[in-house]
């Protein structure tokens, strides 16, 4: 009964102190696909993905209501560092809906004007908004009617001190007019000002190390769904050694804006945590204000581990070579770094040739009879010496040729429905990384999907009689891509085949780049007159280095701009339901298609290469 | 050889009214050195950024006729360089527009050329190196190209994910222009050119177009183009709303896809709002 009493307390209180307007409510998902082409089309770098953030503390003086619910002491804020633009996960600040789109949208083309520095918050905001309003002058009308707005909901100045109420002055004037308060005016005062919600973050808590929690990479899809908003705020994330045995203490951290937060280490044993707990250690997340992770812990299903594994080296499979060498792209020194990575081609050990599996043998057949007819997709040829049909003009000109007295070329008058050689060789690439282990259902994972599609794939490809090759991939740092063949151009697809198609098992990592680069040389060789890159993915570049994030998307960019050069057309299937933030930048709108459920692919890959052919006049 | 200055050209031809151009570096030097010498002229760039203008311009300048084929998926070497046609009791012979411009001389375009079959490359080869001839199977002919001929060809390299790009073998025929469009102040000039618009709403125009431009490749195929400007330019200055030109005249050919056309009408706002 206490509890009970508690709870609707606790639910009375913290909605009465909530200074917002719930019914206003936006969220960035409902404004996020416009948001990101209105942000690159200010200028915005199209390398950012757009990303919910984390409240962070803002250490200013909270009303009495908040202070009883202890609630208001977090903000979600703006801000942006080299690979995400980070925005509120929703906004209801302002009392209607259209003002806190505008909201969104103001913040978008605010950073576009790029960070702030760090020293002084309130000049570099002014002149970031003198900057976007130059730029935009028609962004000047929504820029006056959003401060209007936002004026009353600043604290009243009767209940604030002296020096705060100077600051309050201070912020409304550079809000109202900007670039008018000058430089040098500000604050000794040890609290912050109350939060501005139509500026930048002022202390934007950017990552200290190139790693970043790599969420849900072995949950199952399913699950990923869910929790996949929650998941995308980002947070802020740090590596910490992980400590000796003594339980965990919090410790306080002093903040700069010298309030006192409970930010840190808790011991907590997460490997021995299982589901039940994941929706605490999900809010834990978000409550904390930095969050460390450290390396040594592993567990089967946390969302917010790091995944460690490494080669094992005894019962790994056959390398065939030494290694080949492929250069990377490093996009913040713009250059190619060469030879960085090695790759492997490799062998499966333990292929056992077979026969196809029983379950994709229906769905096969039907595939083989339609590809045989359209491999043979039969065109008129012209100009023959028999055929169905006279060649009118053929005929016209061999007439006209007779009638001026020439001796005419050969009675090539006829034309003749046969199939066309379709001159196209198609390298599929499959990604064969750690990720794949995930499960789609009770029944399948995704490596399971991805071996009947290359089944299908194969069987379909080879009733069409098209020229293909499937690789796959993963990988372990720079020193270790593993290629594995599964067919050659120059092999017969046949049970030995299939047997390796059996064998592919997932492991590691994605280092996507060296893999495409690797593909393209493999497909260049080819004398075919179109060449059909397919990459089958399900999800964003990553590594153990830096490899996850900016840098990854980037080198794989590269890759792929290399292949296009090359003369090859690249395309990607991907089942990642967040493929559109970053795809497009890599692959061009019309270069890739997403898949909605897992358990199509299988189906949908035929499909999806008889489009491609046609679209390639094939 | 025909060689007007321009100035003869204002003061002969009035009823020829000289098209409007806007230089974009040394292409008209270029190609009249390119004329003068016989060599086939590759004209590369985006849509809409003035290649088929700056064509008829050149060939006012230069006194010639133009011959512009308008390249599409079915066109055919017997397209370009004609058929036989049946007539009361015999059968005629009829030059394609390929072979009217060998035989009288003048400018013959094959515009975005790479969408043509692949065969019309059988018949551009041979007038593009030093024989200048082309060779007619169907009447035993072989026209030899007059002095005043020229082949200029053009095609947009930026549909990148058809992938019809032109072949080496045929590239490297020609001298080649690459177009792009305008810088901001001279591209305003165009647009209050063609379309008698004030110069604030060309620049804002022009400011729009470019930040459109950035999306290429990632969220629309290809920018807005000059020629979309000036549609949008001409229905402002007619006295239609600024922010639903824009809409009709340079977002909506963008794309189709919704969120997209959200994301662009907010940027209409930014720039046109008041």
């Amino acid at each position: 009964m206490e509890e009970r009493v508690g709870q609707y307390w606790h639910r009375f209180i913290t909605r009465a102190a909530h200074n917002s307007f719930p019914k206003a409510k936006l969220e960035l998902q409902q404004v996020k696909a416009p948001l990101g082409v209105f942000f690159r089309a200010m200028g915005g770098d199209a390398g950012l993905t757009i990303s919910s953030c984390s409240a962070t503390s803002h250490g200013a003086r909270r009303s009495w209501l908040h202070r009883l619910a202890g609630t208001g002491q977090k903000v979600e804020l703006a801000w942006r560092d080299e690979r995400c633009l980070y925005l509120p996960h929703s906004l209801d600040v302002l009392p209607s809906q259209a003002l806190n789109q505008d909201l969104y949208y103001w913040l978008a083309a605010l950073a576009t004007s790029g960070s702030l520095p760090a020293d002084d918050w309130l000049q570099a905001s002014q002149q970031a908004t003198i900057k976007t309003l130059g730029a935009f002058p028609g962004l000047t009308g929504r820029y006056e009617q959003l401060v209007a707005a936002m004026l009353p909901m600043r604290p009243s100045l009767k209940s604030l001190s002296e020096a705060e109420k100077y600051q309050e002055k201070t912020i409304r004037q550079a809000l109202c007019d900007p670039g008018s308060v000058t430089a040098g005016t500000f604050f000794d005062s040890t609290i912050s000002p109350a939060p501005v919600y139509l500026w930048l973050h002022p202390s934007p808590p950017l990552a200290t190390a190139d790693l970043s929690t790599n969420e849900d990479s072995t949950v199952g899809l399913d699950e990923a769904k869910k929790i996949a908003q929650a998941d995308e705020r980002r947070r802020r994330g740090e590596r910490v050694e992980m400590p000796d045995d003594k339980p965990g203490a919090p410790f306080g951290v002093r903040h700069e804006t010298s309030l006192f937060t409970f930010a840190e280490y808790v011991k907590l044993d997460r490997s021995a945590e299982e589901d039940e707990d994941l929706s605490d250690a999900e809010k834990i997340a978000d409550e904390l204000d930095q969050m460390s992770l450290s390396q040594s812990q592993t567990s089967t299903t946390s969302r917010i581990k790091f995944d460690l594994d490494l080669p094992s080296a005894a019962a790994d499979d056959l390398v065939l070579s030494e290694g080949i060498r492929y250069p990377e792209w490093d996009y913040s020194k713009q250059q190619l770094q060469a030879d960085y990575c090695q790759l492997l081609p490799m062998l499966s050990r333990d292929a056992v040739a077979c026969d196809l599996p029983e379950h994709l043998r229906k769905p096969c057949t039907i595939l083989k009879r339609q590809f045989q007819q359209l491999a043979a997709f039969p065109r008129w040829h012209k100009g023959q010496f028999e055929g169905d049909r006279l060649d009118i003009e053929a005929y016209v000109d061999y007439w006209a040729s007779l009638q001026q007295g020439q001796q005419p070329a050969e009675a090539r008058l006829f034309s003749q429905k046969y199939p066309a050689a379709r001159d196209l060789a198609t390298l599929l690439l499959a990604d064969l990384s750690l990720s794949t282990d995930a499960w789609i259902n009770d029944e399948q994972q995704v490596i399971d999907v991805i071996r009947d599609s290359l089944y299908v794939f194969a069987e379909s490809l080879k009733a069409a009689g098209d020229e293909f090759a499937i690789h796959g991939f993963s990988s372990c740092k720079p020193s270790h891509v593993r290629m594995h063949c599964i067919k050659n151009f120059s092999e017969v697809y046949n049970a030995n085949i299939r047997g390796r198609i059996a064998a592919i098992k997932p492991g590691f990592y994605t280092r996507m780049g060296a893999a495409i680069r690797h593909a393209s040389v493999l497909l260049g060789r080819q004398t075919e007159e179109k060449k059909l890159l397919l990459i089958i993915t399900d999800g964003k570049p990553n590594d153990l280095d830096r490899y996850e994030g900016r840098y990854g998307i980037e080198d794989t960019r590269m890759a792929i701009v290399e292949a296009r050069k090359q003369g090859l057309v690249p395309f990607c299937i991907t089942i990642d339901s967040r493929a559109n933030q970053y795809l497009p930048y890599l692959f061009g709108r019309q270069g890739y298609s997403w898949i909605s459920s897992a358990r199509q692919l299988p189906q949908k890959l035929p499909q999806l290469y008889l489009m491609l052919t046609q679209r390639l006049g094939q | 050889m025909h060689h007007h200055s321009s100035l003869n050209l204002v003061a002969n031809d009035k009823d020829i009214k000289t098209p409007y151009y806007q230089p974009q570096g040394n292409e008209i030097a270029l190609f009249e050195h390119a004329f003068q010498h016989q060599l086939p002229v590759l004209i590369k760039g985006p849509t809409g950024c003035g290649k088929s203008r700056f064509i008829s311009f050149m060939a006012q300048r230069l006194g010639l006729a133009l011959h512009t084929v308008a390249c599409h998926d079915d066109l055919t070497a017997p397209d370009l360089v004609g058929r036989h046609l049946i007539a009361q009791q015999q059968t005629q012979w009829q030059d394609g527009p390929l072979t009217r411009a060998v035989r009288e001389g003048g400018i013959c375009y094959l515009d975005e050329v790479v969408e043509a079959r692949k065969d019309t490359t059988v018949v551009i080869h041979p007038l593009t190196d030093d024989r200048r001839i082309m060779p007619i199977d169907r009447t035993g002919e072989t026209l030899h190209a007059p002095d005043n001929f020229m082949l200029v060809v053009s095609y947009n390299p930026g549909y990148q994910n058809l992938l019809k790009g032109l072949k080496p073998s045929t590239r490297q025929r020609f001298i080649c222009l690459t177009f792009d469009y305008l810088p901001a102040a001279a591209e305003t000039q165009v647009v209050m050119q063609e379309s008698d618009i004030d110069i604030t709403t060309a620049e804002q125009l022009v400011s729009l177009a470019n930040a459109l431009r950035k999306l290429k490749d990632q969220d629309i195929e290809e920018g807005a183009s000059t020629r979309l400007l000036v549609y949008t330019a001409t229905l402002i200055k007619s006295g239609f709303d600024p922010v639903a030109a824009c809409r009709a005249g340079m977002i909506e050919p963008l794309s189709d896809d919704a969120d997209t056309l959200t994301g662009l009408m907010q940027l209409v706002h930014a720039v046109f709002d008041s």
